[in-house]
């Protein structure tokens, strides 16, 4: 099928098998920053933004996002998170870091308190920081 | 320059945060086929027919491989998800189409899955040849065996089997282009990786470089070369092309080493006053289907006396095969079995003999060092008592037992505060460092070190930029590549920086004489360094136009160290603070502090990640996890669904303290390790505090790892407190 979608801004236009999983049309298309670390949607280590909303990109079929519009890490708005990240020590091996930095950017704009930063946290697994730092972070 | 002890943020950082971090699944080489494996439903069985001719003719399926060598495909498949075939395809999707296709044809044995079981006679056979399935027995003895404490308490602990979980299972891309093997793979050991696929495919080593891209965790579950960097190498060398696997979860589950699994019998004599005069006991290892956890249950049973002046101790150390997956290395592999026994001994002590946990840890901790423990370990440097009582007091223990005593009183809550202390074997074997000082007087450091998320490149540009007086900026890491440094161990063991920043330090001393020695033939006298300046006779020359002067000589700005590095032993205190609800049993970790004598701490912030990492690994061993078979050998935690894993929600709040009076290794880094310390100090600070809390109600002792929201609300209630 052919689909139009918006990522980062730039529009592309790719014909997908309908059985594509949408994590696996941007890793193809370049946006490496995207990572696969569970089969159950569970890790969220493939975490976008899908029209502003934090979604678990394992967990779409390709063909569901047309017309949609995506933002990943590569995306230059993150820039002031990047600083506080590395300031504060937020991300160790990487593998969740993107997006760890994606949620954080949905919850610079919706979270009022720390409770809500830490829940908002919660749908994306870390291993290895503790998660403090990145609560600090944001 | 001062930049060893100062928080400084990664270098690595830079790559990482823009989402630019390479990862070996982010790898594609031009024409790259997927590589995927048939698995075993059965812990045990005789591979009677691999059928494949669906398979070969299925869409996109270029090659299949089954049992020829090197593929030791076939036989008999001890662990569920053990590989009976490999078949290669052009996408990824059609791979798994055709993977579907395949008919094995097996005949099921008896699985062997409990390891006192195993030790039966008559129970079925993992190996055959061994005949038996203790694949490993030795005894450590050491002391004074006529010294015997008035009051002999027996006991069993156990630390359940846990699934290291790095957040990117494991994968391997190999490419042969008809001349040079090339391999980028998830690994802690890229230099083993590359001789095990030399020795495999009876390639020289000169043949075969490893790449170790950026690796999204390990915790010592990627220590081991596994048989599928060796299938996939082995599989690009035939076709001379360009193959690549990535495990799935459940598949990285199921074959990536699993950890801890250890069981200890003891029984220890006590003086009246809570002085532990002897230790005796079995430290029982389910090793899984494979002995690939050499040195586990050893490691274990050398540290079981701890910090403590153990008289006597004699412990047998046994690994049992069992048809799960195999045992290995997770973040402190047998010094977090060690501790967890010997801390829950001595709070048992105190328990039994109505004395004060805190007050039964004096009595006992080392006096001197170093000092030699009975199975012959000598701790190098500390004072444990000063530190012991510091930590304390800088944690706010007995304020925070005040604190929770006045919560239940006041408000019913539930809220429990524990500590542990621990000491820690850290560093062994070589590292190597190839330093160069490029033209324009700044560094290249190559490093046989293989770090995955530590910050070495930026401790490593740290230690060089103070030793050599230049800006850190100024100074390039480069790990992961065996093209660059002939030889090296890898990343783990809390050995690192102390291994390889020694190595480094060495390297920048003797690029110094060797660029001195250029520079007082450029100014004719005898000069001194500073600062990347050779001065003397009112003279000066920059780095810059020593090594113009050293090429013009036919001299390298290059130096090779190598550094053979002996243990060092970092020592500390760390406290947990829980809360459970009543209602469900279930355990909130509210507050994690810790007080450790690492000696030089080259980089707090990073230390301190290292720290909170650690502890939450601990915490969730403690509390959450446990890798569970059923009875028919079926890992029934195979994903992340089914296996928990701590979240934002469950983290604790962590205050981290190195010590200010420490004491530094005798290693140019004057460093102990700090990688591995609270994920060993954490799990027995936890059941601690958890059975502080379940105290407000009932008398219970909890003597395994996890503790189950069931067993704190049968203990609460007074249901099934155990007491072992």
């Amino acid at each position: 099928m052919k689909i139009s979608l918006k990522i980062n801004g730039v529009l592309h236009e790719v014909e997908v098998e309908p059985r594509k999983l949408l994590v696996h049309l941007l890793r193809d298309l370049g946006y490496k920053s995207v990572k696969v670390g569970c089969d159950t949607a569970t890790c969220g280590v493939c975490t976008v933004l899908l029209n502003g909303r934090p979604v678990k990109s394992c967990n779409l079929l390709a063909v569901q996002t047309d017309g949609a519009e995506i933002m990943t890490v590569e995306h230059n708005e993150m820039e002031s998170l990047r600083v506080s990240f590395k300031k504060h020590h937020a991300s160790q091996c990487g593998y969740c870091t993107s997006a760890m930095l994606t949620i954080a950017y949905y919850l610079k704009k919706t979270a009022k308190t720390r409770e809500e930063i830490v829940e908002g946290l919660s749908g994306v697994l870390c291993r290895c920081t503790g998660y403090q730092n990145i609560i600090e972070a944001i | 320059m001062k930049y060893v002890g100062k928080p400084t943020p990664r270098v690595e950082d830079d790559v990482i945060l823009r989402g630019r971090a390479t990862y070996v699944d982010d790898i594609e080489p031009p024409g790259v086929l997927y590589a995927g494996f048939v698995r075993s439903p059965y812990p045990h069985a005789r591979v009677i027919k691999v059928d494949l001719t669906d398979v070969v003719v299925a869409k996109g399926v270029v090659a299949v491989f089954s049992s020829e060598p090197p593929f030791a495909l076939g036989g008999k498949v001890r662990y569920q998800g053990e590989a009976v075939a490999m078949v290669l395809a052009r996408d990824r999707y059609l791979l798994q189409d055709a993977l579907e296709k395949a008919v094995v044809e097996y005949e099921p044995l008896p699985p062997v899955l409990d390891m006192y079981e195993a030790m039966k006679p008559g129970a079925p056979l993992v190996d055959e040849s061994l005949g038996t399935n203790v694949v490993y027995d030795k005894t450590y003895e050491g002391g004074d065996a006529a010294l015997r404490g008035a009051v002999v308490i027996e006991g069993r602990l156990s630390v359940r089997r846990v699934i290291p979980s790095a957040m990117e299972p494991r994968g391997v891309v190999a490419v042969y282009d008809g001349n040079m093997l090339t391999i980028w793979t998830s690994t802690q050991v890229p230099f083993d990786v590359k001789k095990e696929v030399a020795s495999a495919l009876n390639l020289p080593l000169s043949s075969v470089r490893v790449i170790q891209p950026y690796v999204g965790g390990a915790f010592g579950s990627k220590v081991l070369v596994y048989p599928e960097e060796i299938y996939v190498a082995a599989a690009a060398y035939r076709l001379t092309t360009a193959v690549k696997w990535t495990a799935t979860r459940s598949e990285d589950f199921k074959t990536t080493t699993h950890g801890r699994a250890m069981d200890l019998e003891y029984k220890v004599g006590v003086s009246k006053d809570g002085r532990v005069e002897t230790i005796e006991g079995v430290i029982y290892a389910d090793a899984g289907a494979y002995y690939w956890g050499e040195g586990l249950v050893d490691t274990a049973a050398r540290m079981l006396t701890g910090p403590y002046d153990v008289k006597y101790a004699r412990v047998r150390a046994v690994a049992v095969l069992t048809n799960k997956t195999p045992l290995g290395a997770y973040r402190g592999a047998g010094r977090p079995e060690a501790t967890f026994f010997i801390e829950r001994i001595m709070d048992r002590v105190a328990d039994e003999l109505g004395l004060d946990p805190v007050e039964v840890r004096k009595k006992n901790l080392i006096k001197q060092l170093p000092h030699t423990n009975p199975f012959g370990i000598t701790y190098d440097t500390g004072n444990y008592i000063a530190t012991f009582e510091k930590a304390l007091e800088k944690l706010g223990y007995f304020k925070l037992k005040k604190w929770a005593e006045e919560e239940w009183e006041k408000n019913k809550r539930m809220i429990g505060v524990g500590f542990s202390t621990y000491v820690e074997i850290t560093t062994f074997g070589h590292e190597t460092v190839i330093m160069r000082v490029e033209r324009d007087g700044s560094v290249t450091v190559y490093t046989a070190l293989a770090p995955h998320g530590q910050g070495l490149a930026t401790a490593l540009a740290q230690i060089v930029a103070e030793e050599l007086e230049i800006p850190m900026e100024r100074v390039r890491v480069v790990w992961g590549d065996t093209a660059h440094v002939p030889d090296g161990v890898g990343t783990m063991g809390s050995r690192s920086i102390t291994a390889g920043g020694s190595a480094a330090i060495l390297a920048v001393r003797q690029m110094k004489s060797k660029l001195a020695e250029a520079a007082a033939e450029v100014l004719k006298c005898q000069p001194e360094y500073k600062e990347g300046v050779f001065h003397c006779g009112g003279k000066s020359v920059e780095l810059r136009d020593v090594v113009k002067h050293m090429y013009k000589k036919r001299i390298q700005p290059i130096v090779e160290v190598t550094y053979r590095a002996e243990a060092t032993f970092p020592f500390g205190v760390h406290i947990a603070v829980v809360e459970i609800d009543p209602e469900t049993g279930f355990v909130k970790p509210l507050i994690y502090k810790s007080y450790d004598d690492v000696g030089v701490v080259v980089n707090p912030l990073l230390a301190a990640g290292q720290i909170h990492g650690g502890a939450l690994q601990g915490i969730s061993q403690a509390l959450y996890e446990e890798a569970i078979y059923d009875n028919a050998g079926n890992l029934i935690t195979q994903n992340l669904a089914l296996y928990p894993l701590p979240t934002a929600v469950e983290a604790p709040v962590f205050e981290v303290h190195f010590a200010e009076e420490f004491h530094p290794s005798k290693h140019p880094t004057g460093t102990k390790g700090v990688g591995e310390i609270a994920a060993i100090a954490a799990p027995p600070a936890v059941v601690n505090a958890v059975e502080d809390a379940v105290r407000k109600t009932s008398r219970a002792r909890f003597c395994k790892t996890p503790i189950t929201p069931e067993e704190i609300y049968n203990a609460i209630w007074k249901i099934a407190p155990p007491l072992c």
